[in-house]
């Protein structure tokens, strides 16, 4: 895409050396052939190459794909095995028609909306830290990795270790501290606080990537900027807003997108830390889909949820996408 | 920079002199700053290794033991000698012993199931990746978008025809069935690393490979693949880690414990045995170190890599 030119040079390039002529006979072995088609044509060799992945890509994502609309196209509960049948979009009607869904949907937004401006924020806070010049500098940079090293589920496991209302570290903590007056229960009795815990553990948990992300682009800046910024006696706030936040414009536009996609498909963190409670407090899109087919073992309706999660996903990626283009930050 | 007021610069203006002040309360803000960040991204994982070498009775102390008085590693021993779970009372050997048992087997699971998919990612992804960047076909374009979208699809979607295609192919409960799942989340993204990164070596490296008598494929083997090791390494660590994490698909894909991988049994810990602290704890340690010490000594690569993809885009 970026060297289409050089690309194009190449590919006339690649039979620079010709084989050794085939010896001993008219007739070419298969293999001679096969080295032959090899070296003749882009075509053959970039499709030979490509064999084993679209091989496997076909196999557990294409199949899949397209079979998993295909039930959602139909009745299919297991409960009733001897009632499939084909339905059309009946299971996407009755989904939008049910407050269950847009309760879930309704969590899905906030938990995504929460998780995207806590990432955002707390990631320009590290890596205006880890910008600056301090003593231990380099040992927070690598303790830094620490959050992004831990897999999702482990750190809902951890976490909710952490959160436990009768003797939980985080309230002896804020007990010891005088902050609360009484252990809390952080994710298992009040909706709100419980979807503030979870946003609190997926910020967490996607920090490390945030600020490297941000970290980098900081360093970029030119620093004769901020020099021109001091001599003009602009203020720390007015240099932030004038010319650090602009200068970081696009990579908090690729964290806005990754948390965004990441929040509409979390399942991990719910299934460990609150299992959909208190109630259906936390109950996302996933969680209830995963719900759906493995409690009431109804496939359609299931795979439904995830088709309009899907699609969801791809109207959101692509109003991101034109805003990116927008601002000439992809070039074609 | 046009946005910046263009003011009448004063010399030694007001800050200045209070910049001069003695106490230092920018450095104080940084370190106080740095403190808490420290506390906030260690602090979690630190409390988890604490408890894990505690009893179960002084894990759940209140207040909380922030230090352990008898540090002991009984909750490690179990997963190496079965006698400590032979020694077990009945009831809780029942409940438990075969969990403790499992987490061994789990954790040979995800290295072998990790390492064999970081692997695989290198040899096929630098397959795919080569033609992407270096030669022009029919359908490229097309065929680089719909390997990315097929990762727009939410793993929900997936899971039980990928359930009903590997129970077909005899795929369940098998390592080699989550291999192959955990490549194609994986090697989209592989792919796209390493066209990136090829199309960053200069292609005289390999015209001067040509000269030498050295076919495309003894070009990529000889030149491009050695240029590349930072490429490629990225793509080992990023594919193992996304294996040795991922939870949905492991749940779901193995019923026994042939193939269980570590998240599945920690998080059985956690949700199915409520009260098995110490064994909770000692496991969830087990499954973040080799993530974790992966992270260590590539810490520099990986933070280049995020930093430098990323801002590219």
């Amino acid at each position: 895409m970026i060297d289409n030119n050089y690309s194009q040079a190449g590919s006339g390039g690649v039979g620079i050396k010709p084989l050794p002529a085939p010896t001993g006979g008219d007739e070419l072995s298969t293999w001679q052939a096969l080295r032959m088609r090899l070296n003749e044509s882009a075509e053959v060799r970039a499709y030979l190459m490509n064999a084993p992945m679209l091989v496997a890509l076909f196999l557990v994502s294409a199949i899949p794909i397209g079979y998993s609309f295909w039930i959602s196209l139909q009745k299919y509960n297991l409960r009733q095995p001897n009632d499939i049948r084909f339905i059309g979009l009946d299971n996407y009607i009755s989904i939008l028609g049910n407050a269950e869904f847009w309760q879930s949907l309704r969590v899905t937004a906030i938990f995504t909306f929460g998780a995207l401006i806590g990432q955002v924020i707390t990631g320009i806070l590290l890596a205006l830290l880890l910008n600056e010049k301090f003593v231990g500098r380099g040992i927070l940079r690598s303790i830094m990795l620490l959050p992004w090293a831990i897999p999702g589920v482990i750190a809902g496991v951890m976490w909710k270790w952490i959160f436990n209302p009768r003797f939980g570290v985080l309230n002896g903590l804020l007990l010891q501290l005088g902050i609360i007056d009484e252990y809390q229960s952080w994710v298992g009795f009040d909706p709100n606080l419980a979807i503030a815990s979870l946003i609190f553990v997926q910020v967490w948990s996607a920090l490390p990537f945030n600020t490297i992300v941000l970290l980098a682009a900081l360093q970029g800046i030119p620093s004769d900027l901020y020099e021109a910024a001091t001599v003009d006696r602009a203020g720390m706030w007015s240099r932030f807003r004038h010319i650090t936040l602009p200068w970081l414009a696009q990579p908090i536009m690729i964290i806005m997108i990754l948390a965004t996609m990441n929040g509409l498909r979390v399942f991990d963190l719910i299934y460990v830390l609150t299992g959909g409670g208190p109630g259906d407090a936390t109950r996302v899109v996933t969680f209830t889909a995963w719900k759906k087919a493995f409690d009431a073992l109804d496939f359609g309706i299931a795979n439904s949820y995830a088709y309009i999660l899907t699609f969801l996903t791809l109207i959101i990626g692509l109003i991101y996408l034109r805003i990116l283009y927008k601002h000439g930050e992809i070039e074609q | 920079m046009s946005a910046i007021p263009a003011k009448p610069s004063r010399e030694g203006g007001i800050s200045e002199s209070l910049y001069r002040l003695p106490i230092p309360w920018k450095q104080i803000f940084i370190y106080l700053s740095a403190i808490f960040a420290f506390v906030y991204l260690a602090g979690p994982f630190a409390w988890i290794v604490i408890s894990s070498v505690m009893t179960s009775e002084e894990a759940v102390s209140v207040p909380p033991h922030w230090i352990p008085e008898n540090p002991t590693l009984m909750n490690y021993e179990a997963y190496w000698n079965p006698a400590a779970i032979e020694n077990m009372r009945e009831e809780r050997r029942l409940t438990v012993g075969g969990v403790v048992a499992a987490v061994p087997v789990a954790m040979g699971n995800s290295i072998i199931i990790s390492f064999a998919v970081a692997f695989l990612n290198i040899v096929i992804g630098a397959l795919s990746a080569y033609p992407f960047a270096r030669s022009q076909f029919r359908g490229k374009t097309t065929l680089l978008v719909l390997y990315l979208l097929t990762r727009m699809v939410p793993a929900l979607a997936l899971i039980l025809p990928v359930y009903l295609v590997l129970r077909q192919i005899g795929g369940l409960n098998q390592k080699w069935g989550l291999i192959l799942m955990y490549m194609t989340f994986t090697l989209p993204y592989s792919v796209w690393i390493l066209k990136n990164y090829f199309q960053t070596i200069p292609r005289d490296l390999e015209d001067a490979a040509r000269v030498d008598r050295c076919n495309w494929f003894q070009a990529m083997i000889r030149v491009i693949l050695p240029v590349s090791l930072p490429g490629i390494v990225a793509v080992g660590i990023y594919s193992f880690m996304a294996a040795w994490g991922e939870f949905l698909f492991a749940m779901i894909l193995t019923q026994t414990p042939d193939a269980r991988t570590m998240p599945v049994l920690v998080a059985q810990l956690s949700t199915e045995l409520g009260t098995e602290y110490g064994f909770l704890t000692s496991s969830a340690v087990l499954a973040v170190i080799p993530p974790l010490v992966l992270a260590l000594i590539f810490q520099r690569m990986i933070i280049s890599g995020i930093g430098a993809g990323a801002v590219k885009g």
